[in-house]
């Protein structure tokens, strides 16, 4: 029998709510809001405190997947990787680098989105990059 | 401290004791098992307080054989009284360490997080409920204000659901709170004042007065004032106690037989003619 508590931050917004991931067994079974976290203090909202739901969840995505012909089908990494740079390589040799954008996250960590940003600006030439954050 | 713990894993008095750890700065509750019993060096009793009581149940429902020792201040222990009449524990299966409590004037030393509640600022105070003053206090205040500053309290809601989440007394499979009859989805804030007197209906002869409540609600309501007023009522109209005994059994308080002509009703209702 193991019961253990896991901090983490809540990845759903910006705000970086520190959270306790509740593990028993080796599955997590719920998450708590951290009291002694700066930011959240011991609360939560209704998005943190089920955290624990969509990665137990049965839809989620554990591959990637390509549309082709209206139908989803899986395939590895690099092919998605392949396919994904191929066709901005067509659209931004055909439309120029602003017919492309790039939208980040707030739940992807700082750096990821630092270097979606740079993938933005040096690799692909375009500003228009946004943030669902920057409300 | 220590020690007993260790004793208590090595021995098999227990299977698994909940405590508090610190990672990174942070107290962080925690399973201690006998096959790490190095970690039980870095145990803690405070200052943070979480629901231990409520892992333990919740231990139960997976492992029910299993026996859990626990750090326990006198909420625990209220809880763990009230989870025993309610039949989520059995009584012996849950060992208890007691630890130092809330502050007050005869202790000194505590290690709790519920500490003095925050100051109240000048516009709780003017619209709002003051969660520090005493019920009689709050009680002396016309029935219409009362109404008023409750609803201004309630319509904060941000309907997380944390007070129903952190609340060790919250063991129902199935909750009111989730039912569209009572309480529509879909709208913030939710429908008040019912939403929040559901959940204090439901605490009556549960709620043990711990301020985990309180303290998770990022809407600062002031839960336990509600729910002490709940407490209040049965303490008045049925003579029950939550929590003071694990054998005060709430399906009995009434009597054995059912009666229009209860005692301590009567004398409630003819007080407030």
């Amino acid at each position: 029998m193991e019961c253990k508590f896991v901090p983490s931050v809540c990845s759903y917004c910006g705000t970086g709510c520190g959270i306790l991931f509740q593990v028993v067994d080796g599955r997590l079974i719920g998450t708590l809001p951290m009291k002694t976290h700066p930011v959240n203090q011991g609360k939560l909202c209704i998005k943190g405190w089920n955290l624990h739901e969509h990665i137990n969840s049965e839809l989620r995505l554990k591959n990637p997947l390509i549309k082709t012909f209206g139908r989803f089908s899986r395939v590895n990494w690099d092919t998605a990787i392949r396919y994904t740079a191929d066709r901005l390589q067509k659209i931004i040799k055909k439309h120029g680098p602003d017919s492309v954008g790039v939208l980040v996250s707030a739940k992807a960590t700082n750096e990821e989105n630092y270097l979606a940003q740079k993938f933005a600006r040096a690799v692909i030439g375009t500003n228009n990059v946004d943030h669902c954050a920057r409300l | 401290m220590q020690d007993t713990v260790k004793t208590w894993l090595t021995e098999g008095t227990v299977d698994i004791f909940l405590g508090y750890k610190m990672v990174e700065g942070h107290p962080i509750p925690h399973g201690f098992s006998r096959n790490c019993l190095d970690e039980i060096d870095e145990m803690v009793t405070g200052p943070a307080r979480y629901s231990l009581e409520k892992f333990a149940t919740q231990l139960l429902q997976i492992h029910p054989e299993a026996k859990i020792g626990i750090l326990a201040r006198d909420c625990t222990q209220r809880a763990l009284n009230v989870l025993t009449i309610w039949q989520q524990i059995s009584p012996g299966q849950i060992k208890t360490l007691q630890v130092n409590c809330c502050p007050s004037p005869l202790g000194s030393n505590t290690d709790c997080s519920y500490l003095q509640p925050a100051e109240t600022g000048t516009y709780k105070a003017a619209h709002g409920v003051d969660g520090s003053q005493s019920l009689q206090t709050l009680e002396q205040m016309p029935e219409e204000e009362r109404f008023d500053r409750w609803m201004y309290e309630f319509q904060k809601c941000i309907k997380c659901y944390g007070c129903r989440n952190v609340c060790p007394m919250c063991f129902c499979r199935e909750c009111s709170l989730e039912n569209k009859d009572l309480v529509g989805n879909g709208h913030l804030p939710p429908d008040i004042p019912i939403f929040h007197l559901v959940r204090a209906v439901h605490m009556a002869g549960r709620c043990i007065d711990c301020g985990l409540c309180e303290e998770a609600c990022p809407a600062e309501i002031p839960l336990r004032m509600l729910y002490r007023k709940i407490n209040d009522m049965m303490g008045t109209l049925f003579d029950y106690h939550t929590g003071s005994s694990p054998d005060q059994s709430p399906f009995s308080l009434l009597g054995d037989k059912p009666s229009s002509g209860l005692p301590p009703m009567t004398a409630e209702l003819s007080k407030n003619k």
